[in-house]
């Protein structure tokens, strides 16, 4: 069941108390069953290499956390803010990585049969004669799978190749059918593409670069996934032929990333622009994004005779390594620094980094050997003889280039710019990543509808981004804390209805929580039902009866008005609004009314205009 | 003499000349003869079309899958495969009335000149008590034939693998251009290569079925396409039309057998005793394609093998397989493969290889277009894939040459052959394979002797010239009867 629909089973499991939450939120990163890596096993699509010890897929993860907490209890005794302190290494050693991209493709059909791709359905139902590599069978190219593999490329400002065609990569597996995987090696359908990450793309605080910085594509190519193995401990493996073709695409970026932050923000970034572009399934949280790394460490001011070796165009560099598979972005980055302290400390001992293939495992601090150069594959890469040449007409690529969607960037600075939406950049992004766009579809349903609403009130218009932004992520947002997020649990028409009666002065803050509750929690009835049915309506009072209801607190607590007065402990003032409102029936008392008024009777100046 | 006494006639040579070890696999002869009376009954007045397959026995080499008799390639480790579909070409044959009597012998994987590499053991011919290579691969679809046991056969040709069986067998073997006719469902050997062929005891039978199989098939990415099929002869030539007859001296080598030498000077007579002329043609880049040959071909052939495991279908060796150190199908690759397809897939993967590749495979692939440009400059008509100029007058129409450069040897000898020997036999086949073009083989008596041996005579045409090769063999034929 796991394996089915690995979504479902953990919103399922997180609604029992006794699961790990730290855990469930590692495991949505993670492709299942994956914690080792067999000798032979090739690279790439690599889906989810059998395990050689077979534990249990949540226990591996609880003793992962179990280790990380053990390290970093560990850590902190010695040398605590090790990150934040300039480590005098980095100062020296410059660190240089490139990433290979898988990313699933957004598409009806596989690669090169008509069977339907398929995320969930039962194993083993959607698969062609040719998918599992039956005698005699031929491939059929399904032109359709190039419409999201070009926008991904566009989006990554690429040149579309009039001419591209497939190869084989050959290597024996038992989830590859046909003993090679199809792809585009020497002719691939984009290449010279790059994409721009500007300060806001970091997490606040952490941008390492000055100002923006560019990373090449070298090329996008498409080629074929594998089946999924799953296992049946202790020693079977099944095999779902299934994601078989499924189409993919690998982005090939220059060795031009300087620190594993930038290569982290540079995957979540690319994740974001096939996500905006429709090109792919899913994020990297549920198997449809891996990558793989190359790590090279040099010397800053070092002499370069070491420094012989060129990727990609790409020269002076270091003896690089490649670790596979790594399978979130969390991952890619651990792994980079752990491979950068690796090599340093080989190098600083005299040692010599050998060209080789290493693994990283999810919560360790090391990466691991794999294979070394005498034990690489060759692939003996061939053109498919059965497969024509692929053409790319202009004139698609101008009509696709035209019906791009918005990009992130444009994103962005749509709603941070200008007076729409006026959101921080800090609340865009946030809107942007969180569950692969939808959250920001819903957001922009809101603001929809509030700003039909009050059409009216260009005073209000200008404030309505702000205040739809924090209800959607601070309010809702806290709702989902620990579950999935759905745009229909609340509609946009309902969280709007709420944040409009709030504006209007018609209920209290608190009034508006609670509708959001209810509505969270199944109520069905409409927000304006609620509000009449239960009688919600703000009803002010006078300002006779706040005056009255005042002054018989200030007299029933004395002493706390007179800490008030006397020690100018203002910060009380709040408590005693929170009598008032305590006291009075619900929806009657506004906290800055009642604020305003307790000044009045305590003789303290109003409250500054903001 | 009726649809069924023939399909009688067929039956009862499959029993007679079984030791041959033509077929692999027959169909049940009962079912087989209901057939025949179901197709007979719908044409009373019996069959007289001898290009119709409506209600004959046609054989079918066994790497064409079919889904009521199993299909092996005479390989160890699809012994006991039952393909869940049906080839395009036999559904075509069948939906035209054909009857499928079995499945023939051959060399495992279209891999072999001789037909002894067979898990199914060796298919041969007998003449004069003389055990002789029946030609491969397709030896089991000529040795049929050319016995009695069906009327007409459907092999594939790699390399030659129709034309030299039909060559040592005495029967007319063609290889249609490439991609006219579907390879779904045809186990590919080396896919830019390979090429459903054709085999009967007359062009007639041949043509017949080519006719019916010629159909565009969105089944196979490499059929051509209606619109490059619409700019191709479809009418065979006027009979009146006299033909510029090729002759590429570069094919005559020294070790060229007598006997080949003599028919094929006689075949060059005969025609132009009939009207057409004889011209000198040079084709230099031949002597390179046996080589590439046998670099491109076990290339696509490592790739293509590489899915036969045993993981989904086929024959898994006995007992536990694989080791912490290799994947799960070592061992049963390593039984199920012969010799000679292991030898192959060991030169392919070697020459694919990194640091062979280019010295191989690349280069093997430059010899392969200058073939294919030594061809294009001798024929009249320009080749309608790679140009649009218009026909050069000084070109010809077809080429013609021995098939191969002996008669069937001995098994005894080819036994004991080392492989390079073996795949000198190929030496003129596979330059038109490496081209694509179309190609027959009909055998010509060294003298009017009756007793005289009979060579294979290839015509060559340019691509797309198919009817045009099967009217030059069918006058060939003709004069070599009459005279």
């Amino acid at each position: 069941m796991l394996a089915r629909s690995p979504r479902g089973a953990l919103v399922l499991l997180q609604k029992r108390s006794y699961i790990c939450q730290s855990c469930l939120r590692r495991a949505r990163r993670l492709p299942l069953a994956q914690n080792q890596f067999p000798k032979a096993r090739s690279i790439q699509t690599a889906t989810a290499p059998p395990s050689t010890d077979d534990a249990p897929f949540r226990k591996t993860l609880k003793e992962a956390a179990k280790k990380k907490k053990k390290d970093e209890r560990a850590a902190s005794g010695s040398s605590r803010n090790s990150s934040k302190s300039r480590n005098p290494r980095l100062e020296k050693w410059e660190l240089t990585v490139g990433i290979e991209i898988h990313a699933e493709l957004n598409t009806a059909r596989k690669l090169f049969s008509a069977a339907a791709t398929s995320a969930n359905a039962t194993p083993n139902t959607h698969v062609a004669l040719f998918d599992t590599a039956f005698p005699g069978t031929q491939p059929h190219f399904q032109k359709e799978t190039l419409l999201p593999a070009l926008r991904a490329a566009l989006a990554l400002n690429c040149e579309i190749q009039h001419r591209s065609s497939f190869d084989r990569k050959h290597y024996f597996y038992q989830d590859q059918p046909s003993g090679y995987q199809i792809t585009q090696y020497y002719e691939p359908f984009a290449q010279d593409g790059h994409i721009t990450l500007y300060p806001h793309d970091f997490p606040a605080g952490t941008c390492p670069e000055d100002g923006p910085v560019t990373i090449g594509i070298k090329q996008v190519q498409m080629e074929q996934d594998t089946a999924k193995t799953v296992q049946q401990p202790p020693s079977t493996h099944l095999l779902d032929f299934n994601r078989v073709s499924h189409p993919l695409i690998e982005i090939i970026s220059l060795p031009q990333l300087h620190n594993p932050v930038t290569a982290a923000v540079f995957v979540r970034k690319i994740q974001t622009i096939l996500k905006a572009v429709n090109a792919v399934t899913a994020g990297m949280e549920m198997g449809g994004l891996r990558a793989d790394v190359n790590v090279s460490v040099k010397e800053k001011d070092g002499n370069s005779s070491s420094n012989i070796h060129s990727y990609h165009g790409v020269g002076q560099l270091g003896q690089r390594t490649e670790i596979k598979n790594l399978a979130s972005v969390k991952a890619i980055e651990d792994a980079i620094i752990a491979e950068r302290d690796r090599q340093i400390d080989l190098l600083e001992n005299g040692g010599v980094v050998e060209g080789e293939t290493r693994g990283w495992t999810l919560g360790s601090k090391t990466t691991r050997r794999l294979r070394g150069k005498e034990g690489e594959i060759d692939y003996r890469y061939m053109p498919d003889p059965d497969i024509a040449p692929v053409f790319i007409g202009q004139d698609l690529v101008d009509h696709l280039r035209q019906t791009l969607p918005a990009l992130s960037d444009e994103t962005v600075s749509t709603l941070v710019d200008g007076t729409t939406y006026g959101l921080t950049a800090k609340d865009a992004n946030t809107l942007i990543l969180l569950d692969d766009g939808d959250r920001l579809d819903f957001y922009f349903d809101v603001v929809e509808h509030l700003r039909n609403m009050f059409s009216e009130q260009p005073e209000v218009l200008v404030r309505l981004g702000k205040v739809a932004g924090n209800w959607v992520l601070m309010e809702l947002g806290a709702l989902f804390k620990n579950e999935e997020w759905s745009a229909t649990k609340v509609s946009a028409n309902q969280l709007a209805t709420i944040v409009a009666h709030l504006l209007r002065k018609q209920i209290t803050g608190s009034t508006a929580k609670r509708l959001l509750l209810m509505k969270f929690d199944g109520e069905e009835r409409s927000v304006e039902q609620i509000v009449s049915d239960e009688d919600l309506f703000l009803r002010p009072l006078t300002h006779d009866e706040y005056l009255s209801l005042a002054q018989s607190l200030v007299e029933e607590k004395a002493d706390v008005a007179n800490g008030i007065v006397k020690k100018q402990q203002l910060g009380k003032i709040k408590w005693f609004v929170g009598q008032m409102m305590a006291r009075s029936a619900e929806g009657t008392v506004e906290p800055a009314a009642a604020e305003a008024v307790l000044r009045e009777v305590l003789h303290l100046p109003p409250v500054e205009q903001k | 003499m009726s649809l069924l006494r023939h399909a009688q006639r067929h039956i009862d040579n499959l029993g007679r000349y079984g030791h041959l070890n033509a077929f692999v696999n027959v169909a049940d002869a009962e079912s087989v003869l209901a057939r025949v009376a179901t197709a007979a009954s719908s044409s009373p007045t019996d069959n007289v079309d001898p290009r119709s397959p409506n209600g004959r026995l046609v054989a079918i080499k066994d790497n064409i899958c079919t889904t009521d008799i199993p299909t092996t390639a005479a390989s160890g480790i699809l012994k006991k495969f039952k393909s869940p579909y049906c080839a395009t070409v036999v559904r075509q044959l069948r939906e035209a009335g054909a009857i499928a009597v079995g499945k023939t012998n051959m060399d495992e994987f279209g891999m072999g000149s001789h037909n002894i590499h067979s898990h199914f053991g060796k298919t041969k011919i007998q003449q004069n008590g003389v055990d002789r290579s029946a030609g491969g691969s397709s030896g089991g679809s000529a040795v049929a034939v050319a016995t009695g046991q069906c009327w007409a056969a459907l092999g594939t040709d790699t390399g030659g693998s129709v034309r030299l069986p039909a060559a040592y067998t005495g029967t007319v073997g063609f290889k249609p251009s490439y991609g006219l006719l579907s390879r779904w469902g045809v186990i590919a050997y080396a896919n830019s290569l390979d090429t459903v062929g054709i085999l009967g005891n007359d062009v007639d039978s041949v043509e017949g079925l080519f006719d019916i199989t010629n159909v565009y098939d969105d089944q196979d990415p490499t059929s051509l396409d209606a619109s490059t099929r619409s700019h191709l002869p479809t009418e065979a030539p006027a009979p009146s039309r006299t033909f510029r007859i090729g002759v590429p001296i570069d094919y005559n080598i020294s070790t060229l057998d007598p006997t080949v030498r003599k028919a094929w000077l006689r075949s060059l007579r005969l025609l132009q005793e009939r009207g057409h002329s004889l011209h000198r043609v040079r084709l230099p880049a031949t002597q390179h394609a046996l080589s590439a040959y046998y670099v491109l071909a076990p290339a696509e052939a490592s790739s293509n093998l590489a899915k036969y495991d045993g993981v989904r279908y086929g024959t898994r060796a006995e007992g536990k397989d694989g080791t912490p150190d290799s994947v799960l199908f070592a061992k049963t690759r390593g039984e199920g493969f012969g010799p000679e397809v292991q030898r192959r897939i060991l030169l392919g993967a070697f020459s694919l290889s990194a640091q062979a590749i280019d010295n191989y495979f690349i280069q093997a692939q430059k010899v392969r277009r200058l073939v294919q440009q030594d061809f294009d400059k001798a024929f009249a008509t320009p080749n309608c894939l790679t140009d649009s100029n218009d026909r050069k007058t000084e070109g010809v129409d077809v080429l013609l040459c021995p098939t191969a450069p002996t008669l069937a040897p001995k098994l005894s000898e080819v036994q004991d052959q080392k492989p390079l020997q073996a795949y000198m036999n190929d030496v003129f086949t596979v330059p038109a394979s490496l081209a694509g073009l179309p190609a027959i083989s009909v055998p010509v008596q060294e003298n009017e002797s009756a007793s005289a041996e009979a060579a294979g005579m290839q015509i060559i045409g340019q691509y797309g010239d198919d009817k045009l090769v099967l009217a030059v063999a069918r006058q060939l034929l003709d004069a070599a009867k009459a005279s």
